[in-house]
């Protein structure tokens, strides 16, 4: 029910994070049946649920409370995982992260069952809320518990229409309304209501918020309609009324998904607060934050807004000892410091030769035009007049000359607006380690930490060993990128089954991405696996651009009625891009290379009047026989964010066609499709908006 | 005991640490506590800002919870070190120096670096105290002799680098002196 406000709006009456966290561990210091399974974190496979989860475990653990970490794949795990919950006694405290924000958890079917011991903490990201768990009270609302970031102050409006709607339902809103009689409170109804419900569950799939609202209301609703009847009924509402409480309701779930503050930010305020911060926590921070912004998730704007913040923290923390010193060299042997710096939008491009990252960077590709000769000419060009040679260029950027280091910014900030690109740099930051090895930039360890999660495990990558061009092919030219220690089993419980385990496909796929989800946890905090890792990263890349590059070739992209679709039947890498996380870095990625040359459209279902991009791709997994489709809405702008209505759109396509679909993670905006059914659903869509 | 036959000689180094974690230290706690009773003592209470006097042992489970801040001692700085350092160099015999301060420096370098002002300089100036000490003690072992062996100022850790070869050398010796016509059979010690 409850939603906790940010810090800064914490009074007497209202608690807030701290708060929260001090009556979690007063209730385990309490209970006599606490064990390691009392405190339980579900975690989605995301790098800022990630950094969330080790912030929060490091807290416990500084407080001696025993937890345990879950991660959790998409919404059909999380019901798998909730049904094995509620059997479990010492459960007393659940926290999600970065999920089930947009579930309507105080209903039955997900954790209104539950002992009412139980308290349900949600710290995500992902918008917009479902306004039952935000606002509904009661015995059972009170356990779960939102923590927002002060967007649900705003949302008074919605506030009175949900309260409006669901203390006084229309008798005919719904069709499971007319099952109930009027005549006084009975088990049958109960019954009654339980079987139309899962009719109704089936028939709208995984979390249509429409409808979930709804269900969850005429639920309270006949509640409170018998509570009613004893009573005198109140007076009803108005038709106007209700239709505009309605409508206002419609917007707020039907304008699409978007991103409010990180979890990461969530946790890292709550660590302010309890003033347990240290460097450590920060960088987790920071990384969440860069995370959002370099997946598009939220928009420059509103990184800017969150940057100072961060900004200021680091100053805390890591106070400037010399001014003459270099802002990125370490101090002493120990230094763990982090430092602000302006990043330059060339992906890892203190990692590979410059030429290379400029040649994979999306904002580069776009405006230059790539995967043409006559763009590689022009990217060439461009760096000749920025006075590096080619052998310069080529060397790997930690042998270039130093001034011509120095330099780079500079430069490019003189050259590169003759050829349209602006705004090549924004603010954000790095850390230092000593001298153990060089500096790592925010971007390059969420990079490196999302290529662990993608792909450290389950596809074969080859990466490139240094040194492996310019003749020294004769040495080997690759090799296969394996994670640097297998975990032990018995470290992780859900491995228990064993790396050779032959048991069904099924089997042998839900282990992988545990593994990843493991690997990747291990690496947040750790600089040697984080280097290996951007090896791995770095070789993903190349292969989105061989993919990304060729389809824009081939001019693949059919346009259906404003929707721009994608195809990918066949090519050297269709493995990998059966992953719904590399699926989604592409769609980015032609995204943004293909931003200026078309045209922006207003989707006809969309709610908003303002031009878009959508684009949906599409990959085959052969091994499967299904096609994973991600849908994704970008804006005309770079560094601008539109809400993302796919999700919506996959679900209403899919009710018009009745294709079989599977949504198999928290994102709406991607879901599985069987073989057959790709061609009529994308029709569907497409002409639906 | 588990160890292996070479190590059971004398007592390892991180069995010194342990025991040289009894030593008081000095802190400021962030937390508040009662005096609670602890099986080597009572210690306590807790109250921040003011600083407390707290076993070395539970000086570090706070700090690794980042719970306290550990006050370094007055000898555990770049200008007694460095003074100690000087007179190691000019004079014969061994500077004084706290019982156990390789061991309590090591910990409080370990995990509470923060705390110190110079934490390189400090560890350069500990590594060459210790060579200037080690070079000094590997002479006085010269002399061993049968009946007594007077190296003062030793410090805790020093002495159980020693002990295993002082033990077995003095043995022979002794076994040597006493009967100079007829060498024992050695294999018997």
């Amino acid at each position: 029910m409850v939603y906790l406000p940010p810090p800064q709006y914490a009074s007497a009456s209202r608690p807030s994070y701290a708060e929260a966290y001090n009556k979690i561990l007063a209730t385990h210091r309490r209970s006599p049946l606490t064990s390691a399974s009392s405190i339980i974190i579900l975690v989605a496979p995301d790098v800022d649920a990630l950094c969330a989860a080790k912030m929060l475990a490091q807290l416990f653990k500084q407080d001696d409370v025993m937890h345990k970490v879950v991660p959790v794949a998409g919404i059909a795990d999380l019901e798998k995982t909730r049904d094995e919950l509620i059997t479990h006694t010492e459960l007393h405290t659940l926290i999600l992260l970065n999920m089930g924000a947009i579930l309507d958890l105080p209903s039955p079917e997900w954790f209104g069952d539950y002992d009412p011991q139980v308290t349900v903490h949600i710290i995500d990201s992902s918008r917009p809320q479902n306004l039952a768990t935000l606002f509904g009270a009661g015995e059972n609302g009170d356990r779960i518990i939102i923590w927002d970031d002060g967007g649900a102050e705003k949302l008074e409006e919605e506030r009175k229409a949900w309260e409006a709607i669901t203390l006084d339902p229309e008798p005919d809103s719904g069709e499971d309304s007319d099952m109930y009689s009027d005549d006084g409170p009975s088990g049958d109804e109960d019954e009654d209501c339980d079987v139309d419900a899962e009719g109704d569950d089936e028939y709208g799939e995984d979390d249509r918020p429409g409808k979930r609202r709804s269900l969850g209301e005429s639920r309270q609703g006949s509640r409170k309609r018998r509570r009613l009847i004893v009573l005198k009924r109140p007076h009803r509402l108005s038709g106007e009324q209700r239709e505009a409480y309605e409508a206002r309701l419609e917007k707020h779930y039907m304008s699409g998904t978007w991103y409010g503050q990180s979890a990461s930010s969530t946790v890292y305020f709550l660590s302010t607060v309890l003033e347990r911060v240290d460097n450590d926590f920060l960088w987790l921070a920071i990384m969440g934050l860069t995370y959002q912004y370099t997946t598009s998730r939220i928009s420059r704007a509103e990184y800017d807004k969150y940057h100072p913040v961060f900004y200021d923290e680091v100053f805390r923390l890591n106070p400037p000892t010399t001014a003459g010193s270099s802002a990125t060299a370490s101090l002493h042997p120990d230094d763990s410091s982090i430092r602000a710096t302006d990043e330059l939008r060339f992906l890892l491009f203190r990692h590979w030769n410059l030429y290379d990252a400029m040649y994979h960077s999306s904002y580069v590709a776009s405006k230059l035009g790539i995967w043409r000769e006559r763009g590689k000419k022009k990217l060439s060009g461009l760096l000749a007049k920025m006075g590096f040679s080619i052998q310069q260029t080529q060397q790997s950027y930690f042998h270039m000359d130093m001034d011509l280091k120095r330099q780079l910014q500079s430069k490019l900030e003189a050259i590169a607006p003759e050829y349209g690109m602006i705004e090549l740099t924004y603010p954000s930051f790095m850390r230092l380690y000593g001298f153990k090895s060089h500096p790592l930039s925010a971007a390059d360890a969420v990079e490196a930490v999302s290529a662990l999660l993608d792909i450290a495990g389950g596809v074969r990558m080859e990466v490139e060993v240094e040194g492996a061009r310019n003749g020294g092919e004769w040495f080997g030219g690759g090799k296969v990128w394996e994670a640097p220690d297998k975990v032990s089993s018995e470290e992780r419980g859900k491995i228990a089954l064993g790396d050779e385990s032959e048991i069904g496909g099924n089997g042998g796929e839900l282990e992988w991405w545990i593994r990843n989800f493991w690997t990747a946890f291990d690496a947040l905090t750790d600089i040697n696996r984080l280097r290996e890792a951007l090896l791995l990263s770095m070789a993903l890349h190349r292969a989105i651009i061989r993919q990304g590059s060729s389809i824009i070739d081939k001019q693949d992209i059919k346009s259906m009625r404003g929707h721009r679709v994608v195809v990918l039947t066949q090519g050297p890498d269709l493995a990998l891009f059966a992953h719904p996380g590399v699926l989604s870095r592409l769609a980015l990625w032609l995204v943004d290379a293909l931003r200026d040359r078309t045209p922006g459209t207003v989707l006809s279902g969309s709610r908003s009047k303002r031009k878009s991009l959508p684009f949906v791709v599409a990959c085959l997994d052969e091994r499967a026989g299904t096609y994973v489709v991600v849908g994704v809405t970008a804006a005309l702008d770079f560094g601008d964010t539109r809400k993302n209505e796919f999700g919506l759109a996959f679900l209403d396509a899919k009710e018009r066609c009745n294709a079989r679909t599977r949504h198999s993670s928290f994102d709406t905006s991607v879901l599985e499709i069987n073989k057959d059914d790709l061609s009529i659903f994308l029709e569907t869509l497409c002409e639906g908006g | 005991m588990a160890l292996p036959q070479s190590l059971r000689t004398s007592v390892t180094p991180p069995e010194l640490e342990l025991i040289a974690s009894e030593q008081l230290i000095d802190i400021v706690p962030l937390v508040t506590m009662e005096k609670t009773a602890f099986i080597s003592g009572a210690y306590g209470p807790l109250r921040p800002p003011a600083k407390a006097r707290v076993p070395l042992w539970i000086a570090v489970n706070l700090k690794l919870k980042k719970k306290c801040h550990i006050v370094p001692p007055e000898w555990l700085s770049v200008e007694f070190l460095q003074d100690r350092l000087s007179r190691e160099t000019s004079n014969p015999g061994f500077s004084q120096l706290p019982f156990q301060f390789a061991e309590i420096s090591k910990v409080i370098l370990d995990i509470a670096s923060d705390d110190l002002e110079n934490p390189d300089k400090i560890r350069t100036l500990l590594k060459d105290i210790r060579e200037a000490r080690q070079s000094k003690s590997r002479e006085g072992i010269t002399k061993l002799d049968h009946s007594e062996l007077g190296l003062s100022g030793l410090c805790s850790m020093e002495i159980n680098e020693i002990r295993p070869f002082f033990i077995k050398g003095m043995n022979v010796l002794t076994k040597l002196i006493r009967d100079p016509e007829h060498p024992p059979n050695l294999d018997e010690t």
